[in-house]
C-alpha cells in the first residue's frame, strides 16, 4: 500500500541510484542493533522493561533512566528494546502474508494464461480499491481488533501491489532471451519455469521485502494509536506510541523515542533495500 | 470536592418501597474563580466533548451520559435536586402521594411552552411516560427509572397523576434525571427519526442544527424563564448559544482549550489536570458521579475467585495507592467503598484494604495454591492460578488502564497470572456474557444506595434478554438478598442506613471487589466562562447562568 | 467493478460472528427483549435467506440506496453525503501541497551539489517514514501549543486546514520527491538536455521546461494510489483534529459494527479510485502524448 511505484523501480534497478556508502554502513550497525535487540534484549537493557515503580512514574531522560520512565514508572529505554521484537514480528508477519499473496496471485497472472491473467488482473484492481486503513478496518469489523488481526489486516493490503510487480517480473523474465534460448533448446516447460523463470523473478523479492517491514510498521503502529491494534502493555512501539501520546503536554519522551525508532527503522529498511536493488541492478 | 450528607424529605410512605434507581445529589465544586464582575449577554460558548457524539439527541431513545450532558441544555425535568440533595420545584411546582405510595399527584407550571409553542400540561407528561415506555423508543435508562409507573391520568390541565404498580421510593430521584426529562408531545409525534436530530424541550437552549461528527448548534430560548428552583438568575440564557463539538483525541482537546478554540472541554486528562492547576490559567470543575464508586470486580460465580481466600490474596497483593497517586497526580482520591463519595450512605473500611504479600501468599498456600512455575505463577492441581481481565478501552480512560497493568504486576508477586483484555464495547460484553472473566471494572451511571441491590443482589445474575447482567461479583448470598430488599423497603432513614451498612459490610468483608475511587467527571474551562455549574442530579454541567466575560 | 467490491463486502460482512438485530438496537449492552429483536429482524430483511438479502442489496444499490444505518437509523447516502465534501477537500488539498513540497524538493536537490542531495535524500526518507499522528502531535506541540500560530483542531476557517492538511502531505511529499527526483537526474542526462543548452537555454530554464515534465509522469500515475494512501490517512488525521469526514464515520461505524455504513464507505472510496485513475490516466496522456501513441502502434 505504500511506496509501489518506488519498489517497481527498485526492482527493476533503474534510477534510483545506490544510498551513499556510508548511509548503507550506518543502516547496517542500526539492523545490527535490532538484531540484538530482537534476540538477545538484555544485552542493551538497563532495567526490567515489566518492572512497575509508580513512585518514579514520568521521570525525564536522565543517566539512570536514557530515555525516561513511563507513567508505571518503568524504564522507557528498556521498554523501547524490548519492544524490538514485537514491532519487527508485525512488520515482518505482514511483509510476509503480502508477499505470500502476492505471489499467488501474481504466479497465476503472470505464468497462468491469458484467461487467468485477466481475472486476477480485475481481482487485484478490486483489492486495490480499498486502500491501506479502510481495508484493515474492514477486516477488524470481521474479525475484531487486536495485533494478529492488525498483522493481517496490513499485511492483506500490500497483497495487490506486490500482485502488480510480481506479474510485470514474470512477463518480463518470460519473454526475455534466455528464456527463448532455452525453450528453443527443447528444454521442457517445467524445467523453464524452475530455472530459468522463476529464480530470475523472484531474486527481487528480496528488495521488496525489506522496503516493506519498515511500511508495514509504520501501519500497525497508525492502528495501535486506534485502538485497533496492539495494545499496552506490551512493549510495541506503536502502542507504546499511542498510549505516550496522552501525556504529550506533560512527558514528550514518552512519545519521541518509540516514534524514532519507528522512524529510524523504516528508513533503515528503504536504504538497504536501495543498496540491495542497486546492487541487483548492477549484476543484470 | 468534599462528601457531604444529603437530607432526604421524602414522604415516609414512598420510602416504604423498593426502587428501581435513585439518584444522589452532588455538589459542584465550581470554585468560580473570583467570581468577577457582572454577567455579559451574549457571545456563543464552545464545549469540547471528548465523550463518544450521541447516535441520537433525544435522551429518552437509549439513555446514556452524553445525551445527558448535552440534553441537559435543552430539555428539563419535573422535579431537580439541589445542594444539599433535597427535591425541589422545577416543571413541577409540588406533588404530593397517597398514602399506600401508589398514587402521585404532580402540579405543573402553567406558564411554560415548548419551544414551539406546545404548551407544557398534563397531557405532555403523559405523552412522555408513554413514549419513555413505548418499545419502539428503546429506552433504557429512562425506561428503567419508570419501571413502577403503570401509567399516566390526566386530572386536570396542571395535574398529572401517576400511577404506580408498588411504592417507588425512587420516583422524585428518577424524575430528576435527564433520561426522564420531558419533551414537546408534538416533538415526538414527529417521529423517532427527526426527534433524534432536535428534540424539542422548555430548556434554555434549542437545537438548531446537528452536524454529525463535528457540532451541535444550540440557540438561546429567548422565552426561558422556569429552570430549577435553585437556579441563580431569572429570565433567558446570557449566551447566544453553544457550539457543542466533538474532538474525541484527548490530547487535541486539551491543545484545543490552550489555543482558545473552545471554552470548556470534559473528559480533561489527570495530567492536563494537573499542568492547568499549576499554571494557574484554566479553572477545573470536579464532580464525580453519584452512586456506584470505580471497583475491580472480582467473579466469586467460579474458580479461582470462588474461594474467598483467593479473593483476599488478590486484594492483599494488588497495590494500587502509589499508582493512583502517580497517574491520577493527585486528582483521585483512593475510595475503600463500593458507593461513591458522595454518597451519605457510603461505607468504607480502609482496614481490609492494605496491602500485604506476605498475607497473600499465605492465603494462597492455605487454599492450596502451591505450585510454581518459572516465572513464579501458581497453580493447584495442574491448573495455573489464571485472572483474565477484559477492559473496555471505550470506558477506562489510560491512567486507569495503566493502573490495571500496575495491579497485574503487583498480583505475579503473589503469584497470579493476570491476562488484561482490552476490548471494544462489543467485545466487552461478549466476555462478560460468556463469562470468560475473573475480574472486571464496569462503572455503573444509575446510582443511589439502591443501586446495591442492582449490582449485588443474586437476582441480578440472571441476564436481560441482552444478555446483560448487573451482578458482575455474581454474589449470591441470600443473607444480602434479605437486606437489600429490606433496607428498599424501611421507611425509617435511621433503619434503612443501617441495613445498607450490614449490606457493604458484607460485600466488602467478603472481598467480592477492590475499590479504587469515585467515577472520575472533571472538568476544565477558560476562567472567560463564569456561572458555571454542575447539576446536582447527575453532575452534568448547565450554561442556563453562564455567561463569557471579556 | 464495483459490484466486485459490493459483493466482496456483503459477504465478507455477513461472516461476522454477532447479530446485526442487536447492533441495530444498540449493541450487546442493549436491554433489547426478543420481540424487539424479531421485530426490528422483520424490519430490516434480516429473516431472509442470504441470497434474497444479497439480491435486494444489489438492487438497491443499483438505485444508488446505501440501506440504512444501524446506528443512527438514516440512510447511509445521506451521511456519507455529508461527509465526502470534508474528506475530498481534506485529500485534494494534501495532494496539490505534497506536490508542491516535492517539487519543490526536486529542483532544490538536483541543482544542489551533493551535500544538498544528501540532505535532500534524508528530508524525503525520514518525511516518507513519520506515522501520521506522531506527526500530528508534533505538529500541534509546534505550532498551536508552543508557538500559538495555527488551531490545533480543525474549524471553520482556512487556518483551521493548515494542519491537518500537512499531517497528511508530508509523508506523501517525501514518497514524490524521492520518484521525480530520480526521474529529473535521468532526464538531465538526457541528449534533449545537451541539445537545449546548446541552444542556450539557461540550466534552470531546462529543469522547469523539461525535465519536471518527465520527472511529472510518474508521480501523476501514483495519484491515484495517493487518494486511496491519503483516505486512510485521514481516519487517523480526521480524529486527530476533531475534522467531520468519512474516516472518522468509518471509524465509528467500526466501533458501533455498523455494517451498512462500513459497506457504504467503503464503495464510495472505491468509487473515488475508479473516477481518480481514470483521470490520472487522462492527465499523463496530455503530459506524455506517447503513451497514447503507444497504444495506437
Amino acid at each position: 500500500m505504500s511506496d509501489l511505484e518506488l519498489s517497481n523501480r527498485a526492482v527493476r534497478g533503474r534510477a534510483l541510484p545506490r544510498p551513499p556508502r556510508a548511509g548503507t554502513v550506518a543502516a547496517l550497525a542500526f539492523v545490527a542493533f535490532l538484531a540484538v535487540a530482537t534476540v538477545a534484549p538484555w544485552l542493551l537493557q538497563t532495567a526490567d522493561p515489566l518492572a512497575i515503580a509508580p513512585r518514579e512514574a514520568f521521570e525525564p531522560p536522565s543517566a539512570a533512566h536514557w530515555f525516561g520512565t513511563d507513567e508505571s514508572g518503568r524504564d522507557v529505554y528498556s521498554r523501547v528494546i524490548e519492544g524490538t521484537a514485537t514491532s519487527l514480528l508485525i512488520g515482518v508477519s505482514a511483509t510476509a502474508i503480502g508477499l505470500a499473496l502476492g505471489l499467488l496471485l501474481g504466479g497465476l497472472a503472470g505464468l497462468g494464461g491469458r484467461v487467468l491473467d485477466f481475472v486476477v488482473g480485475r481481482v487485484n484492481e478490486v483489492l486495490f480499491a480499498f486502500p491501506g486503513i479502510l481495508l484493515a478496518l474492514l477486516i477488524i469489523v470481521l474479525w475484531g481488533p487486536g495485533p494478529v488481526t492488525a498483522t493481517i489486516a496490513v499485511g492483506l493490503s500490500t497483497a495487490p501491489g506486490y500482485a502488480r510487480i510480481i506479474r510485470g517480473e514474470l512477463v518480463t523474465v518470460r519473454s526475455s532471451g534466455y528464456v527463448e534460448a532455452a525453450r528453443v533448446l527443447g528444454h521442457g516447460r517445467a524445467r523453464v519455469l524452475a530455472r530459468h523463470i522463476l529464480p530470475n523473478a523472484l531474486a527481487p523479492m528480496v528488495v521488496l521485502a525489506t522496503l516493506g517491514i519498515g511500511q508495514a510498521v509504520v501501519w500497525a503502529s497508525a492502528l495501535s494509536y486506534l485502538g485497533l491494534g496492539a495494545q499496552p502493555p506490551a512493549p510495541e512501539w506503536g502502542a507504546m506510541l499511542s498510549a505516550g501520546r496522552t501525556y504529550i503536554t506533560t512527558a514528550w519522551w514518552l512519545t519521541v523515542f518509540p516514534g524514532l525508532m519507528i522512524v529510524l527503522t523504516t528508513i533503515t529498511t528503504t536504504v538497504l533495500g536501495r543498496a540491495l536493488a542497486a546492487r541487483d541492478g548492477a549484476r543484470r | 470536592m468534599t462528601s457531604r450528607r444529603i437530607i432526604r424529605t421524602l414522604p415516609l410512605a414512598a420510602l416504604a418501597a423498593a426502587s428501581a434507581l435513585v439518584l444522589a445529589g452532588c455538589t459542584p465544586a465550581a470554585e468560580s474563580p473570583e467570581a468577577s464582575g457582572d454577567p455579559v449577554t451574549g457571545g456563543t460558548l464552545v464545549y469540547a466533548s471528548g465523550d463518544g457524539e450521541p447516535s441520537c439527541l433525544d435522551p429518552h431513545v437509549g439513555g446514556n451520559y452524553p445525551q445527558a450532558l448535552i440534553a441537559g441544555q435543552f430539555l428539563e425535568s419535573l422535579v431537580s435536586l439541589d445542594d444539599s440533595g433535597e427535591v425541589i420545584p422545577w416543571l413541577a411546582t409540588e406533588w404530593t402521594a397517597s398514602d399506600d405510595g401508589l398514587t402521585w399527584d404532580f402540579t405543573l407550571r402553567d406558564d411554560v411552552s415548548f419551544t414551539d409553542g406546545t404548551p407544557l400540561n398534563a397531557e405532555a407528561v403523559k405523552v412522555n411516560v408513554e413514549h419513555l415506555k413505548d418499545p419502539d423508543t428503546q429506552s433504557s435508562t429512562g425506561y428503567l427509572a419508570l419501571g413502577k409507573v403503570d401509567s399516566v391520568e390526566v386530572v386536570s390541565d396542571t395535574v398529572a397523576r401517576f400511577h404506580l404498580s408498588a411504592p417507588d421510593s425512587a420516583l422524585l430521584e428518577s424524575l430528576t434525571q435527564p433520561w426522564n426529562a420531558i419533551e414537546s408531545p408534538a416533538g415526538i409525534a414527529r417521529g423517532m427519526e427527526e426527534n433524534c436530530l432536535a428534540p424539542i424541550g422548555t430548556g434554555p437552549f434549542i437545537v438548531d442544527e446537528w452536524v454529525p461528527q463535528d457540532h451541535v448548534s444550540l440557540v438561546r430560548n429567548d422565552d426561558y424563564d422556569t429552570g430549577p428552583a435553585d437556579r441563580a438568575h431569572d429570565g433567558a440564557a446570557y449566551l447566544d448559544g453553544i457550539e457543542w463539538r466533538f474532538i474525541p483525541d484527548s490530547a487535541s482537546r486539551y491543545a484545543a482549550l490552550q489555543a482558545g478554540e473552545v471554552d470548556i472541554i470534559d473528559n480533561a486528562q489527570p495530567d492536563t489536570l494537573d499542568q492547568a492547576a499549576k499554571s494557574g490559567t484554566l479553572v477545573e470543575i470536579d464532580a464525580p458521579r453519584p452512586g456506584a464508586s470505580n471497583r475491580i470486580e472480582l467473579n466469586s460465580g467460579q474458580a479461582p475467585f470462588d474461594d474467598v481466600r483467593v479473593r483476599e490474596a488478590f486484594i492483599r497483593a494488588a497495590d494500587v495507592n502509589d499508582g493512583i497517586d502517580a497517574l491520577f497526580f493527585g486528582t483521585a482520591e483512593r475510595s475503600f467503598s463500593v458507593l461513591s463519595s458522595v454518597e451519605p450512605l457510603a461505607y468504607s473500611d480502609e482496614t481490609l484494604f492494605a496491602t500485604d504479600l506476605d498475607e497473600a501468599n499465605a492465603l494462597l498456600d492455605e487454599a492450596g495454591w502451591t505450585e510454581r512455575d518459572a516465572d513464579g505463577i501458581r497453580s493447584k492441581d495442574g491448573v495455573p492460578l489464571t485472572v483474565r481481565f477484559p477492559v473496555s478501552t471505550n470506558q477506562s480512560i489510560p491512567a486507569e488502564q495503566s493502573l490495571f497493568e500496575q495491579i497485574q504486576a503487583t498480583a505475579k508477586e503473589a503469584g497470579f497470572d493476570v491476562q488484561l483484555e482490552p476490548l471494544d464495547l462489543s467485545g466487552w460484553y461478549g466476555a462478560l456474557f460468556t463469562h470468560e472473566y475473573e475480574a472486571v471494572s464496569a462503572p455503573y451511571t444509575k446510582v443511589g444506595p439502591d443501586v446495591l441491590r442492582i449490582l449485588y443482589h443474586s437476582d441480578s445474575i440472571t441476564p436481560a434478554p441482552s444478555g446483560y447482567f448487573a451482578n458482575l461479583a455474581q454474589l449470591d448470598d441470600p443473607e444480602l438478598d434479605a437486606l437489600l430488599t429490606e433496607a428498599a423497603s424501611e421507611s425509617d432513614p435511621d433503619a434503612r442506613a443501617a441495613l445498607y451498612e450490614q449490606a457493604q459490610q458484607i460485600i466488602l468483608g467478603g472481598f467480592y471487589a477492590l475499590p479504587l475511587y469515585d467515577q472520575q467527571n472533571h472538568f476544565l474551562h477558560s476562567p472567560k466562562l463564569q456561572g458555571v455549574r454542575a447539576m446536582p442530579t447527575v453532575s452534568t454541567p448547565t450554561f442556563a447562568d453562564a455567561w463569557l466575560a471579556d | 467493478m464495483l459490484w466486485a467490491v459490493a459483493t466482496l463486502t456483503f459477504f465478507a460482512v455477513h461472516l461476522v460472528p454477532g447479530d446485526p438485530a442487536q447492533a441495530i438496537l444498540g449493541g450487546p449492552g442493549s436491554q433489547a427483549s426478543q420481540e424487539a429483536l424479531d421485530q426490528v429482524r422483520a424490519d430490516y430483511g434480516l429473516d431472509r435467506p442470504l441470497a434474497v438479502q444479497y439480491l435486494a442489496m444489489l438492487g438497491r444499490l443499483a438505485s444508488g440506496d446505501l440501506g440504512d444505518s444501524y446506528a443512527l437509523k438514516t440512510p447511509v447516502a445521506d451521511l456519507i453525503a455529508g461527509q465526502l465534501l470534508g474528506t475530498l477537500t481534506l485529500a485534494l488539498l494534501a495532494l496539490v501541497v505534497a506536490w508542491v513540497l516535492a517539487i519543490g524538493l526536486a529542483l532544490w536537490s538536483t541543482s544542489a551539489g551533493r551535500i544538498g542531495r544528501a540532505i535532500a535524500a534524508g528530508i524525503e526518507l525520514t518525511a516518507a517514514a513519520l506515522p501520521h499522528f506522531w506527526l500530528a502531535t508534533v505538529l500541534i506541540a509546534v505550532f498551536s501549543t508552543s508557538l500559538g500560530w495555527l488551531p490545533p483542531v480543525a474549524n471553520d476557517q482556512p487556518s483551521g486546514l493548515v494542519l491537518p492538511v500537512l499531517t497528511l502531505a508530508v509523508p506523501l511529499a517525501g514518497f514524490l520527491a524521492q520518484l521525480m527526483r530520480e526521474q529529473m537526474l535521468d532526464a538531465l542526462e538526457q541528449p534533449f538536455t545537451t541539445s537545449a543548452l546548446a541552444r542556450g537555454e539557461t540550466a534552470a530554464g531546462i529543469r522547469l521546461r523539461h525535465a519536471l515534465r518527465h520527472a511529472a509522469l510518474p508521480a501523476v500515475n501514483l495519484s491515484g494510489w495517493a487518494i486511496g494512501y491519503l483516505i486512510s490517512g485521514a481516519v487517523v488525521v480526521e480524529t486527530i483534529f476533531a475534522r467531520p469526514g468519512l474516516g472518522r464515520t468509518l471509524l465509528r461505524a467500526t466501533e458501533l459494527r455498523d455494517v451498512p455504513v462500513v459497506i457504504g464507505v467503503v464503495l464510495v472510496v472505491a468509487l473515488v479510485y475508479v473516477a481518480m485513475t481514470v483521470l490520472t490516466d487522462l492527465v499523463s496522456r496530455a503530459i506524455d502524448p506517447r503513451i497514447a501513441l503507444e497504444e495506437r502502434a
